[in-house]
């Protein structure tokens, strides 16, 4: 399903990001890494409850190259020239609505759940 | 168990190898590294699940290649979508109740013939209820309830233990 539409309500409008997305791109949001750093932080952001294996990852960054969700670069820093990825614009805006969603569910659940003043 | 995991990138099409190959191999090579480190038993289980991984993601790309577009489902980005509308197409209930129909008419058809035919002068002999034996029937339930117990012990056994392990590794880390 590739995504086109890059309005606000475009975007809201498709199903939520399942989580091992979402915690790649949070990952890719703070700063580029490369595939081990990746699978590093996906474990550690979700206190080792996502783990993904080499291939579940390498299926969902091709997918998310080819969507431009993210950009592939070579690591000037490390000696051995690793591909690093990044979030393109398009990933950034993504993961900002989709925040704003998760942000929007939180707020409205707090609210019903919150005891009823007497 | 590496050179395992790296023969089977071999599986993933060319194409697919030559764009990831060499990372794949790389951040293989960390994670044996790292999984060096655990108990034997944590070992087994994440070098499985990295084996499972690799076979799946090799099976999706050659779909991927054999259908020149990748589809929704191949690595779903997005949750499985919740229809709230009715499960099947709408032709369905329309075709049931004509199998239905023609059912109904099969048996009322097989009733007549039945009729319109002469009843043979050969009795049948009454039929005889079967022999049934409380004692092997439980002997047998009772023996399947012991090996179904067993296996589910040994998957919980396993399951607990990696999990205990797990804690423990993240209980260490925490103190550090």
């Amino acid at each position: 399903m590739a995504f086109d539409d890059m309005s606000y309500e475009g975007v809201w409008k498709l199903e939520p990001l399942s989580e091992a997305v979402l915690l790649i791109l949070v990952s890719l949001a703070e700063q580029p890494r490369h595939g081990y750093s990746i699978l590093k932080n996906v474990e550690e952001m979700s206190d080792g409850r996502v783990t993904l294996s080499t291939g579940t990852l390498y299926g969902a960054l091709r997918r998310l190259l080819e969507d431009r969700w993210i950009e592939r670069f070579k690591e000037e820093e490390s000696s051995r020239g690793r591909q690093a990825y990044r979030l393109t614009a398009r990933g950034r805006q993504i993961l900002r609505t989709e925040v704003g969603r998760l942000k929007h569910l939180t707020k409205l659940a707090s609210l019903r759940m919150a005891p009823k003043e007497m | 168990m590496a050179t395992l995991s790296r023969y089977l990138l071999y599986l993933y099409p060319a194409t697919h190898r030559m764009e990831f190959g060499e990372e794949m191999s790389e951040v293989l090579r960390e994670r044996q590294s790292e999984f060096g480190k655990r108990g034997a038993l944590a070992r087994w289980i994440l070098s499985g699940r990295e084996m499972g991984g690799l076979l799946q993601g090799a099976a999706q790309e050659h779909l991927r290649a054999a259908k020149g577009l990748y589809s929704w489902e191949e690595f779903p980005i997005r949750r499985i979508r919740m229809r709230t509308e009715f499960r099947f197409p709408k032709a369905t209930p329309v075709l049931m109740t004509v199998i239905l129909g023609a059912v109904v008419m099969a048996i009322e058809k097989a009733r007549a013939i039945q009729l319109s035919v002469p009843p043979s002068h050969q009795q049948v002999p009454p039929i005889q209820s079967a022999n049934f034996t409380v004692l092997p029937s439980f002997a047998l339930l009772f023996v399947m309830g012991c090996v179904v117990g067993a296996i589910a012990w040994a998957v919980a056994y396993a399951l607990r233990k990696s999990g205990v392990q797990r804690l423990e590794e993240l209980k260490a880390g925490r103190k550090l």
